[in-house]
């Protein structure tokens, strides 16, 4: 026997597996888009930014000691209204920065509302130690919001001796809220694609499976006598699979005849010497005949009795087997009318349906055989067969078989069918074949009840599967 | 009565033989198929004992060829197999009795004296003709009650005769059934056994038909019982 394993299931496994891999791929593609979707939305909020600085350079004229109170002046301020608009978001400012970091303003956007931008302390380092580079870094603005900022420091040749820094700075709230959506939708989506694609694995495995399961039920079917052997047409992976199975059966069958028939063969090669030692024993009466005979007798016992063991135990492993009851009640009844013939019976068969039994033929007639011989036993002239499916279970049929002869007493009912289990106590034509039957029928799961015939003797009924007929 | 024993045991076939000789029967034994067919072919047995299980040819193929070249004698099958699918088969194939090994000797004589007399269309064991009775069961007969002492062969063609009491019976036909294969067949001992035997149950009883055989006489005057069709 193999060892049993904890079961899993193939389609989870399946799924699980396509995760491992599926859900990180995803993860890192949607987490890629976002990063470039943030630097480009920033890049294209940052060239206004730019812009405002490359145009404030350009509109710069210095005031040379002419009296004014600032050391520079605009010729034109940047048209854009926003500058204009007090707390609008867009800031434009021009200042100096002191040793300390912080931005001494000389001119302002009057967006501002006279409040100053201070550059945190890397970028304003940055912003001295690099002039004409535009520098870009983060602040708060005049309302506490978050700012993206442009820098640049710029030395007006012979006018000043300290440079200016110019420096144009935006509310990054928008484009932060635009990155923020971006990112939503690119998860979202992309766990709406990992769940598509899970449930896509599944259903592929589902019906991927599909002949896997066609094939497990037809080996339930063989298994319980509705088929012969696994049919169908199987894809190419599972065509092996299935004729594999039916080699197994048809091993197994042969297994079991094989085995049926060494037994067979043992006891019958049995039979012959013990048949010459009994006659032997019979013909001269002496000490030594008597133990020859007594013990030849207990020796063919127990030659029946493992025969009709091995016969048994092959039996429950007959698979997909069926056999015609009216066909087999026919041959037999012609049979035992032979066996009786100095009775001259009458033998009457009621079989109003075709019915099949779920069963190897030798059985049925094994069964039916012992009941029919018996019947004419013990009969005075009429032996009435009837079929019949018993109406509480449409999976069993019923061989009910009266005769009018003597009968037996129901206390002894239970004897008579239990006879085969004493061995000791069986002896030839004391109704042993009532045991038989009984045997044979508890190994179909069928079993063997006595009663009084309406015809004045024993009536038998023997009940064994059937084949339903699907209809 | 001549039986044929087809038995591939050579003790069982010994002790059957006995049995049956010992009961006034002529025997023959074939110990394999082959022989067993061919004997039961060409040799007019009163009944044959089969067994199933034989060398070179099986008891069912002997008996189904023997039924469809038309040979009629009755057929007890011997055989280890108790099986009710083997008794169907060796009957559908024309036997007329089936007895399974191991087997009480009583109980087979029995059988195949029922088989014999029952081809010959008696229904008892035992023959009465007048004051003669012939007692198949112990292969013996009597004469107004007194026991009669016959030789086996003496006993042979008494049995035979009153199996077929009134009816004339060949030289040929008795000599075909009352000596096994093996005996020296001159067709005068038939006339001496014959001799002998009307000594010992009186002349007028057996009648010799001139160029034709014998016939035992029924003193009754009751038909020949006809031979049993089947």
């Amino acid at each position: 026997m193999k060892q049993q394993t904890e079961g899993y299931s193939l389609v989870w496994g399946l799924v699980r597996r396509a995760a491992y891999w599926a859900v990180p791929a995803l993860l890192i593609t949607a987490l890629s888009l976002i990063w470039f979707y943030r630097a480009s939305t920033y890049r294209i909020f940052d060239d206004p930014l730019v812009n405002t600085i490359q145009a404030l350079i350009a509109s710069v004229e210095t005031n040379n000691n002419d009296g004014a109170d600032k050391p520079i002046r605009l010729t034109r301020e940047p048209i854009d209204d926003r500058y204009q608009l007090a707390l609008s978001g867009r800031y434009w400012l021009i200042g100096e920065i002191a040793d300390n970091g912080e931005v001494g303003t000389i001119m302002e956007s009057r967006s501002l509302y006279g409040a100053t931008i201070r550059l945190p302390a890397q970028a304003a380092n940055q912003i001295k130690n690099n002039p004409g580079d535009v520098v870009r870094s983060t602040s708060r603005g005049p309302d506490n919001e978050p700012l993206r900022l442009a820098a640049q420091s710029v030395i007006f040749p012979g006018e000043t001796e300290t440079p200016v820094v110019i420096i144009a700075a935006a509310d990054s709230r928008p484009a932060a809220k635009a990155v923020q959506n971006f990112s939503v939708i690119a998860l979202g989506l992309m766990s709406i694609l990992a769940l598509g694609q899970a449930l896509a694995i599944f259903m592929q495995v589902r019906i991927g499976l599909r002949p896997v399961f066609k094939l497990r039920r037809q080996v339930a079917d063989v298994r319980e006598g509705r088929s012969k052997e696994v049919e169908g047409v199987y894809p190419t992976e599972i065509q092996p699979l299935a004729d594999e199975l039916n080699t197994l059966i048809n091993h197994n069958k042969e297994v079991v005849d094989y085995a049926q028939t060494h037994v067979g063969n043992l006891a019958h090669a049995l039979k012959t010497p013990l048949a010459v030692l009994r006659n032997e024993a019979d013909a001269k009466k002496s000490k030594l005949s008597g133990i020859v005979g007594r013990q030849s007798e207990i020796m063919s016992n127990q030659v029946d009795h493992h025969l009709r063991r091995a016969r048994a135990a092959a039996r429950g492993q007959s698979i997909g087997v069926k056999t015609s009851i009216n066909e087999t009640l026919t041959s037999l009844s012609r049979t035992v009318e032979r066996i009786y013939r100095e009775k001259d019976l009458d033998i009457q068969l009621n079989m109003d349906d075709d019915f099949e039994f779920r069963g190897e033929k030798r059985d049925l007639e094994e069964m039916a055989g012992n009941l029919l011989d018996n019947a004419c036993k013990w009969t005075k002239a009429k032996v009435y067969v009837s079929v019949d499916i018993p109406e509480d279970d449409e999976a069993f049929v019923r061989i009910i078989v009266d005769d009018d002869g003597p009968g037996i007493h129901p206390d002894k009912y239970a004897d008579v069918i239990k006879r085969g289990e004493r061995l000791d106590e069986a002896t030839p034509g004391s109704g042993f074949g009532l045991s038989i039957v009984n045997d044979l029928a508890r190994a179909y799961k069928g079993s063997l009840s006595l009663d009084t015939s309406p015809m004045g003797g024993l009536r038998t009924i023997l009940t064994i599967p059937s084949i339903v007929e699907a209809s | 009565m001549r039986i044929l024993i087809v038995e591939d045991d050579p003790d069982l076939a010994r002790q059957l033989g006995d049995a049956l000789k010992d009961t006034g029967y002529a025997v023959d034994i074939a110990n394999d198929g082959e022989e067993g067919h061919f004997l039961g072919d060409t040799e007019p047995y009163d009944a044959v004992v089969l067994d199933l299980g034989l060398p070179i040819i099986d008891g069912i193929s002997i008996l189904q060829k023997w039924r469809a070249d038309g040979k009629k004698f009755p057929v007890l099958i011997l055989t280890a197999r108790d099986q009710w699918s083997e008794k169907v088969s060796g009957f559908d194939a024309g036997a007329d009795d089936y007895l399974t090994k191991p087997f009480h000797t009583e109980e087979l004589l029995a059988r195949l004296r029922a088989l014999v007399r029952r081809a010959a269309g008696h229904t008892t064991d035992t023959i009465d003709i007048g004051d003669l009775m012939v007692d198949n069961r112990s292969a013996r007969a009597f004469v107004d009650g007194a026991p009669i002492k016959l030789t086996s062969h003496e006993f042979r063609l008494l049995s035979y005769m009153a199996m077929h009491v009134g009816r004339v019976i060949s030289r040929t036909e008795l000599v075909e059934h009352i000596y096994d294969q093996d005996f020296d067949r001159d067709s005068n001992t038939i006339e001496v056994f014959v001799g002998r035997l009307r000594r010992k149950i009186g002349v007028e009883r057996i009648e010799t038909v001139r160029g034709l055989g014998y016939r035992l006489l029924d003193p009754s005057g009751d038909e020949a019982p006809g031979e049993e069709e089947e």
